[in-house]
């Protein structure tokens, strides 16, 4: 019985003199000395994984503008006193705004006989002043935009403009100021390629028959543009 | 008839060239952007007229195929393709974030642009003329400026190629003065019906000045002066004014 006490309080003793030894502990905290914690700060952080980023340079690509509008067009021109005649002509467009483009336009166009010439049997003019050769440099301005459907499945945007313009008419041997005034009907049936009918009338200063006069010159064409 | 048939095959070879064109350029790869704004709307065609009919919601991406105008031809992740304003897609971000910019063609771009192009109705010596020119900017001030005229005389016709410097005084401002100086070439058709009749061609020098106005988007108004002297075979040179105005845009 009593070797039973002793081996309990043996026990005891040992169980807490561990616990004793931390005693000073418990009532002294200690702080780490300021000019340690201070030195740690100022050390290059220990590194742990050392990383290898390799900086991808993003390349932007660039918006293509396609603005430009380069085309035929083929149709009839209605030479004052030389009767109405087939005309070809190129055009080249520069579209500045939604509203608003640049227009370049030359084309051709082989006059007939006056009637004069037709009932006298006389000639008026040779065969290379008969060419009637035109250009002109115009603004458009495009207004009533829309589309146009073809069957169920498919639309195409469109849009009316009106044109006027400054240019030259080369004709019977001599080059002359010419305006041009018109409107057209063009129609986008994919992003680069349109068709377009167009009316224009082209007036100049004539004395080719004995007294000046204001020519006009009605052309009716139908075209076809490729954007760039 | 030769001659006809060479232009209509010319004709046809610049056309084919033109429609394949676009095949060429298809395999480029496209910018991607990407929409921060409650959503994006698509329209059937490059105009505000044209109905929206599409709308590409927040986070979406989309692809710019082209620009025109101030439209941009954009295809969905769905592959829905439509026009998105100029307007809308500066509000767009790329890939890293960053805004997309874009040279939108407004006065600050009437100050610092690379080109310019226009035309002009105006008065060549006793003649009316026609005339087109086309710039190109050095810098903000100078620029290097070509331009070609027809004149409508009753004595004479012509033409005129022009090749010079431009010097904007004040780059910034809405009416912006400049100065002009070059030398060019012209070629004069008198009439058949006068004495000394054959065509010549002449060098001539010019020094001139003018004012432009700006607009609003890329346009602007454009009105100038230029006293040509023009070196005649004779013994005194001739001396030609020039007067025209017009408009122009830049890019």
């Amino acid at each position: 019985m009593e070797s039973r006490f002793r081996i309990f309080l043996l026990t005891v003793v040992l169980a807490t003199l561990p616990g004793c030894a931390t005693v000073r502990g418990w009532f002294h905290h200690k702080p780490a000395p300021a000019s340690a914690q201070a030195e740690d700060d100022n050390a290059p952080p220990p590194r742990v994984v050392d990383p290898e980023v390799a900086r991808r340079k993003i390349t932007v690509p660039k918006v293509r503008s396609r603005n430009v509008e380069v085309g035929l067009n083929y149709g009839v021109l209605s030479i004052e006193d030389f009767g109405t005649h087939p005309q070809y002509g190129v055009t080249a467009a520069y579209h500045i705004t939604e509203d608003f483009f640049f227009r370049a336009e030359a084309g051709r166009a082989t006059a007939g006989e006056t009637s004069f010439e037709t009932l006298s049997g006389t000639q008026l003019l040779t065969g290379s002043e008969r060419h009637f050769t035109y250009y002109d440099l115009s603004l458009g301005y495009n207004f009533l935009p829309g589309e146009a459907f073809i069957g169920r499945g498919r639309a195409m945007t469109s849009a009316f403009y009106i044109i006027g313009g400054i240019g030259g008419v080369d004709f019977a041997g001599d080059t002359k100021f010419s305006v041009n005034f018109g409107a057209g009907y063009r129609v986008v049936p994919t992003d680069w390629l349109t068709v377009f009918i167009e009316v224009q009338d082209r007036t100049f200063q004539s004395n080719l028959l004995g007294s000046d006069k204001l020519t006009n010159n009605i052309e009716a064409a139908i075209g076809t543009t490729v954007f760039f | 008839m030769v001659r006809r048939a060479h232009q209509l095959a010319l004709a046809g070879l610049l056309l084919l060239a033109a429609l394949l064109a676009p095949t060429v350029s298809a395999a480029r790869e496209y910018l991607q952007l990407f929409v921060t704004e409650p959503y994006l709307e698509l329209h059937t065609g490059p105009g505000r007229g044209y109905p929206v009919f599409h709308v590409v919601p927040r986070d979406a991406s989309i692809d710019v195929l082209f620009r025109r105008t101030d439209w941009f031809k954009v295809r969905t992740e769905q592959g829905v393709e439509g026009w998105a304003a100029q307007r809308d897609m500066l509000k767009m971000v790329l890939a890293d974030g960053s805004t997309f910019k874009f040279d939108v063609g407004d006065r600050n771009g009437f100050t610092s642009h690379r080109w310019e192009m226009g035309m002009f109705a105006g008065q060549y010596g006793s003649s009316t003329e026609v005339s087109g020119y086309m710039s190109f900017s050095l810098n903000s001030q100078l620029a290097l400026e070509g331009a070609v005229a027809q004149f409508f005389g009753t004595y004479s016709n012509g033409v005129t190629g022009d090749l010079g410097f431009a010097h904007v005084i004040v780059p910034e401002a809405r009416w912006s003065p400049f100065l002009t100086i070059g030398v060019g070439l012209v070629h004069t058709q008198p009439k058949s019906t006068l004495v000394a009749s054959a065509d010549r061609t002449e060098q001539s020098a010019y020094v001139g000045g003018g004012v432009r106005f700006y607009l609003t988007r890329r346009f602007f108004l454009r009105a100038e002066y230029r006293s040509h002297v023009i070196f005649t075979k004779r013994n005194e040179n001739e001396v030609e004014d020039e007067w025209k105005a017009g408009f122009a845009f830049f890019f």
